[in-house]
């Protein structure tokens, strides 16, 4: 799907930037690259342009610009209702927190549980069942 | 030694270069474009080093002019050090350029700059940064100048054994290829041509054009790495440069809260919100706009009286001007110490009653830019301003248009389109001023005491409606735009710096006057021979050339239901609106005698014609420094010109053949 079809709060991941010339490369160096998290933060009156988060910061983009970037739609793991199953598509974070979650059998593609939200949210992976802080289910993205 | 100081916008790189260069500094255009160029100097131990700012850029492609500007400056200036202003609130974007600047330079010094907002978000190994990379890093909070001796010193004596990032293997091998082919060619920055030669920039790929077996050699090149990783070739360059960055940057920082709701997001909620947002803009608008008259008025009838004196019921009492005059007169000619007084001195009196509403102006623009509402209102209104042409942020400089065309005309700046500035500047002269509304404020008053109200809003609708429409037009025809996009950053909100505001203020204040300022005492020089030749007439009279001039106009002002005095009043009214009122005094005597010498309609046509005729010699002065383009300033004379003609024939003549106001 394309950027510009996610709604205010929804996030998605960043599968290929279209395009050519000026605004391919501006997008590009904004970051807005594939396997990048953006979320959709809010619209504006007259709900165009859009304000996007992507590493950290915050860009505005035209509905035009936006619909050059195909995306997946994809959950944070903190919004996900308990008792769902869900697979990880994305960790966001560094090889300290990477190698943290692997530990726990939290890594790409492996399929996790709910099973209670909050707080602390605890989950069911492979390896057995663990509680995770929000600081964490923030940076866990499923589908 | 020549310093350059790259980085994104909104890194606090002005604040940098202030702080490097202190008074020592000049701001100009990069050539030929609108763009603004700062240089300075610094002295370190008794070392001069002129330092460059270049434009804020996210990267450096050929696609934009600011990047454009910056990076042909390293290749072609090739500065003894560059130093990279990086916002660490905000580092793994910041590094992206690092890593474009690396390809072109060895000698690069980071400033970690913003590092106080850092500190919250995350704990940064300087050192380990330092190592990495093989260059100096210094944290820097340049608005409390924390850093910027380090800063200075590493200029100087840092060391330099940069440690170059690599391409994956397959990829370096074949920039490696055509690299060794442009060394044989004897081009310095080989490596960073063969990249750009490999990701198909437009500008690179036009220098080697005459390079067949290169450019051949770098599509293949292209084609390879292409069909290796899947992808078109700029994506995956600059994925490379990203997984750089985005490595570095968990190398050396440590998150310390994550998620949660910052004070930004709080004020966004509201300021940004989709029914609150506009109201709320338009209501800071008018606050501030309250705030600017509120605070200037006094200082202009101060500096006005100061001058000018002031007419009263029983004659006239003397400013400075007038003293002055009759001061000199005792030793001079009388002619020259007329030019002098009512010259030269009442053209610099015109400038320094401008200063205040100016420079209040500035001081608005100045905490919108650095607290980062700016972008807000770029956000909020840019599905309108769209229509006319304009990005969000070109709503800015209309709506300063209502204070007053000169920092209106440079609030353009922060256009950052070329085309855009240019279809603002031409679009500014339209918005009646504060001295146009001055104006209409007086002879409402005398022409139309039942409905001054009415009658004054038709004139703001209308311009606003001429604006927009105006807007539409030029937008799809003469200036029409590349389509460059518009992908802004909202910067978080910070609250101005005291000393940031008023160097903001000053640096754009200090421009006008100095600039603008010569051009208005010449142009006020021109208008006093004018008004005083030939010799022995009185002053602005009917027989003086202004007067010659109006008679000579005066039946082609007939159609439009123009007197000759009015046009008298129009003609010295270029010099500065609110003087069309005291020449109107001066030619008629009274309030009363202006009441009957013309009818209500031919005030209203007279009043359309102020609304949009040649706009002041201040606003075209600094339009002509803005642009510098005197066929840019013909052209806005000329549309000024027109519509004005149009609008007061098509009034005067419906309204005649209706009967109204006769
Ligand atoms: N907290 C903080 N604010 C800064 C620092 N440096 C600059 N600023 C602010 O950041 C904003 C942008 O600065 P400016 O120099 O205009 O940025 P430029 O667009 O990169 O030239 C201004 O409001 C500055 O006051 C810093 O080190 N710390």
């Amino acid at each position: 799907m394309k950027l510009s079809d996610l709604k205010a709060g929804e996030t998605g991941v960043v599968k290929n930037v279209l395009g050519s010339g000026a605004i391919h490369t501006r997008l590009l160096s904004m970051g807005i690259l594939p396997g990048a998290v953006i979320r959709v933060v809010r619209t504006s009156p007259l709900g165009d342009p859009v304000i996007y988060e992507i590493r950290g910061f915050f860009i505005s983009l035209r509905k035009k610009e936006a619909e050059y970037v195909e995306v997946d739609k994809i959950v944070p793991l903190h919004l996900v209702p308990p008792g769902s199953d869900v697979h990880v598509v994305l960790v966001d974070g560094g090889v300290g927190f990477i190698r943290n979650l692997n530990s726990m059998g939290i890594s790409i593609g492996k399929k996790i549980k709910v099973v209670e939200r909050c707080c602390p949210m605890r989950i069911r992976t492979d390896l057995g069942e663990f509680t995770i802080g929000m600081g964490m289910a923030y940076r866990i993205y499923v589908r | 030694m020549l310093v350059a100081i790259a980085g994104n916008p909104n890194t606090g790189k002005s604040t940098i270069f202030n702080e490097l260069t202190g008074a020592h500094q000049h701001i100009g255009n990069w050539p030929g474009v609108t763009v603004e160029k700062k240089e300075g100097e610094m002295s370190f131990e008794g070392e001069r080093i002129r330092v460059v700012d270049l434009p804020g850029t996210y990267s450096l492609t050929a696609y934009s002019l600011e990047e454009r500007i910056a990076r042909n400056f390293i290749i072609e200036e090739k500065p003894d050090v560059i130093i990279d202003v990086i916002d660490s609130s905000n580092l793994e974007r910041n590094l992206y350029l690092l890593t474009e600047l690396m390809e072109l330079s060895d000698r690069i010094v980071v400033a970690l700059n913003m590092f106080d907002e850092a500190k919250r978000k995350y704990k940064i190994d300087v050192n380990k940064m330092s190592q990495l990379l093989g260059i100096p890093v210094i944290p820097t909070v340049a608005t409390r100048g924390f850093g910027i001796s380090d800063l200075q010193k590493v200029i100087v004596k840092g060391e330099f054994k940069i440690k170059k990032f690599e391409y994956p293997s397959d990829v370096e091998e074949r920039i490696k290829k055509i690299e060794n082919e442009i060394e044989e060619m004897g081009l310095k920055n080989a490596r960073w041509h063969a990249i750009k030669l490999i990701e198909n920039d437009v500008d690179v790929i036009s220098k080697f054009r005459n390079e067949k077996k290169i450019l051949h050699l770098a599509e293949h090149m292209r084609h390879e790495i292409e069909d290796i990783y899947g992808g078109d070739i700029e994506t995956l360059m600059t994925s490379f440069r990203y997984s750089f960055a985005h490595g570095l940057f968990h190398e050396v920082a440590e998150r310390i809260n994550v998620g949660g709701v910052t004070i930004t997001d709080m004020i966004d909620y509201v300021v940004a919100h989709k029914i609150f947002g506009i109201p709320i803009f338009l209501a800071v608008m008018y606050l501030a706009f309250n705030f600017v008259f509120l605070v200037a008025a006094p200082f202009q009838d101060i500096i006005d009286f100061a001058f000018n004196g002031k007419d009263v019921a029983g004659g006239h009492i003397n400013g400075l001007i007038d003293i002055s005059y009759m001061w000199m007169s005792s030793f001079l000619p009388q002619w020259a110490s007329s030019l002098i007084n009512y010259g030269i001195l009442r053209g610099l009196a015109a400038v320094l009653t401008f200063t205040p509403i100016i420079m209040l102006l500035f001081l608005v623009l100045s905490i919108l830019e650095d607290s980062g509402y700016l972008a807000r209102v770029a956000f909020l209104m840019d599905r309108i301003t769209r229509k006319m042409g304009l990005e969000g942020r070109g709503i800015i400089p209309l709506m300063l248009g209502f204070g007053c065309n000169v920092p209106a005309v440079m609030a353009t700046r922060a256009l950052k389109n070329e085309k855009e500035r240019k279809l603002s500047m031409a679009l500014n002269p339209l918005v009646p001023c504060g001295a146009r509304i001055q104006v209409f404020a007086f002879i409402t008053s005398i022409f139309f005491t039942n409905n001054q109200a009415l009658v004054l809003w038709s004139l703001l609708i209308l311009s606003m409606i001429v604006v927009f429409v105006m807007g539409f037009i030029y937008s799809r025809t003469i200036f029409k735009g590349e389509g460059e996009p518009f992908v802004m950053e909202l910067p978080p909100y910070r609250v101005p710096t005291l000393k940031g505001i008023t160097v903001h203020m000053w640096e754009k204040s200090e421009g006008f006057l100095r600039k603008a300022g010569t051009i208005i005492v010449g142009a006020a020089t021109i208008i006093w021979f004018l008004a005083a030749l030939p010799w022995g007439v009185k002053y602005g009279s009917p027989q003086s050339y202004i007067g010659q001039i109006a008679f000579l106009i005066a039946p082609a002002g007939k159609y439009l239901g123009l007197t000759p005095q009015a046009i008298i009043a129009l003609i010295f009214g270029f010099f500065a609106k609110e003087v069309v009122i005291d020449v109107l005094f001066v030619l008629y005597g009274t309030k009363g005698a202006i009441a009957i010498a013309m009818t209500p309609l031919q005030a209203y046509s007279f009043l359309l014609f102020i609304l949009f005729y040649t706009p002041c010699v201040a606003t075209l002065a600094t339009i002509y420094e803005e642009a510098k383009s005197l066929k840019f300033v013909t052209f806005v004379v000329l549309e000024g010109l027109l519509l004005a003609i149009v609008f007061s024939f098509a009034a005067y003549t419906i309204g005649l053949a209706l009967g109204v106001g006769t």
